[in-house]
């Protein structure tokens, strides 16, 4: 595979090891130009194509440009950032300095989850000896830790605490890549996006279009839970079948419990059902599926499960992680929990169902971030998909259908 | 059994503003009301006008409460008169959608 050889983290690699593969080698070609033919999409959740948001930062007149590699990596389940920076340290931070090659950055930082110390001392070590062996030339690499609460991995979030202050995100436009961090063009990329680029700079933008799709390229790390057999991070080409994951990778749930639902891309995506395993694993297929694929967490969910209790928890998690800047905000993250924690203790009457829709509608879009739209998919597909549950806990105050 | 809410907004915006100390002086004002119940509202999204107070099943809203506001809305709770200066700037599609979700019993 792309990132990992054997399609999942086994090796640490050494500094030697990294070089003697054909790591940090000479660079001809345009590396722009290469990363715009790939076809290269973010994989941070967004998507957004790599080369559009490197050119607006190259084409942008400034006199300093900055890279940020954002393992600010928060999302409920998610820990291939985590992976790459431990096993490949030294592609991650090739990809940085590639990176900032493109967009001509003297200056580049890497924004790390602060409870990852390993990743730390890794990545540290990975900058001292490249440095050491004159791969740096004219970049300054250092690590910053980013606070562990979910907006902080926001682009713009990240660029505030860089800058010492809270992390909350800023209102857009402008985006970072024409001026962000002091003002100046930002590059945030994530940490995966950024481990794509030396094998595309190297092996050219034709191999790397030989995974994945035509309309997405190369692969993604997923990353699969305890409830799974086999838990881990596995890297797939895009057009994998979601069965492929859950069947054959992840070995399907512990104790041949029966699947019942699928959160196929963290918190914020649409919950899909155990007929739809055969789904092609890419951003497009998920959305035709009325969900979205994320940063790659897969959540599955066994038979027995009280999807009231799962929804509740993701609508917390939002009213928790709400920066509270915003108004609009904090009022839905609020309320769409506090209703669903009512329907869940059955108190109230039908009419809650209907406020829901109502609540999203009337906030979609009103934030800074896209914090306020995440709570929607999840809350809404879970009404759909298993709305006698939430019917039942609203009747009669406790598990019934669910059990 | 309470016929009117007080509805005092403790979300973050209206608490920096002073609305924890209207909620007491309010509790404490209309203890005595056997009609009227004040409580603690999480947030009416109208942070910006804040401090927020509902009057429900009335539907009216007072934005940018002061103390010196306590009398009055405690007067209109008990059957008095609407405090009309305090009736002012915010949206009615935000006023729709809360009264709508008081409606639901959400409260």
């Amino acid at each position: 595979m792309i990132l990992f050889p054997q399609g999942r983290p086994t090796h640490r690699e050494t500094f030697g090891e990294y070089c003697a593969a054909g790591g940090y080698q000479a660079v001809t070609k345009n590396i722009l130009d290469e990363i715009i033919a790939s076809g290269l999409t973010g994989r941070g959740g967004a998507g957004f194509p790599v080369g559009r948001k490197w050119s607006v930062a190259a084409e942008t007149d400034a006199d300093a440009r900055y890279i940020i590699c954002n393992a600010g990596e928060d999302e409920p389940g998610s820990f291939k950032d985590r992976v790459l920076l431990e096993y490949r340290p030294h592609l991650v931070l090739e990809g940085i300095i590639l990176a900032a090659r493109a967009i001509a950055a003297e200056r580049a930082y890497v924004y790390l989850n602060e409870t990852y110390d390993e990743c730390f001392s890794r990545m540290t070590t990975a900058i001292d000896d490249a440095k050491a062996a004159g791969y740096l030339r004219g970049i300054t690499v250092t690590v910053h830790p980013a606070p562990t609460v979910y907006v902080a991995g926001e682009d713009s979030a990240a660029i505030e605490v860089l800058e010492g202050k809270p992390p909350k995100p800023r209102q857009k436009p402008p985006y970072p890549a024409a001026a962000g961090l002091f003002g100046k063009p930002t590059v945030v990329n994530n940490v995966e996006t950024l481990a794509n680029v030396p094998p595309i700079v190297r092996n050219g933008a034709t191999w790397f279009r030989r995974f994945g799709t035509p309309e997405y390229p190369g692969t993604m790390i997923f990353c699969l839970g305890e409830e799974m057999r086999d838990p881990g991070a596995y890297e797939l080409p895009f057009g994998t079948t979601l069965r492929q994951l859950y069947e054959n990778v992840g070995g399907g749930l512990k104790d041949h419990q029966q699947l019942k639902a699928i959160l196929p891309g963290g918190p914020s995506c649409a919950f899909l059902t155990a007929d739809q395993l055969d789904i092609s694993l890419d951003p497009e297929s998920l959305n035709q599926a009325g969900s979205s694929l994320g940063c790659g967490v897969m959540r599955f969910y066994p038979e027995g499960t009280c999807m009231v209790d799962e929804t509740l928890r993701i609508a917390q998690f939002f009213a928790r992680e709400s920066c509270g800047q915003c108004p609009a905000c904090r009022m839905e993250t609020e309320m769409l929990s506090t209703i669903l924690e009512r329907i869940r203790q059955g108190k109230g009457d039908a009419a809650l169902f209907n406020q829901f829709q109502k609540i999203i509608d009337f906030n979609r879009g009103k934030g800074y971030c896209a914090l306020i739209n995440m709570p929607g998919p999840p809350i809404m597909s879970a009404l759909r998909l298993f709305g006698e549950e939430f019917e039942f806990h609203l009747q009669h105050g406790g598990h019934g259908s669910c059990e | 059994m309470a016929c009117t809410y007080v509805l005092v907004c403790q979300n973050e915006d209206c608490k920096q503003r002073g609305s924890g100390e209207l909620l007491d002086k309010l509790t404490d004002k209309l203890k005595s009301s056997a009609d009227v119940e004040v409580k603690p509202y999480m947030c009416f999204g109208g942070c910006q006008a804040g401090p927020n107070i509902v009057l429900y099943p009335q539907r009216v809203w007072y934005a940018g409460v002061k103390r010196e506001d306590v009398e009055d809305i405690a007067a209109h709770a008990e059957g008095g008169a609407p405090v009309e200066r305090l009736t002012h700037g915010i949206e009615d599609s935000l006023k729709d959608l809360i009264y709508q979700l008081l409606d639901a019993g959400l409260f």
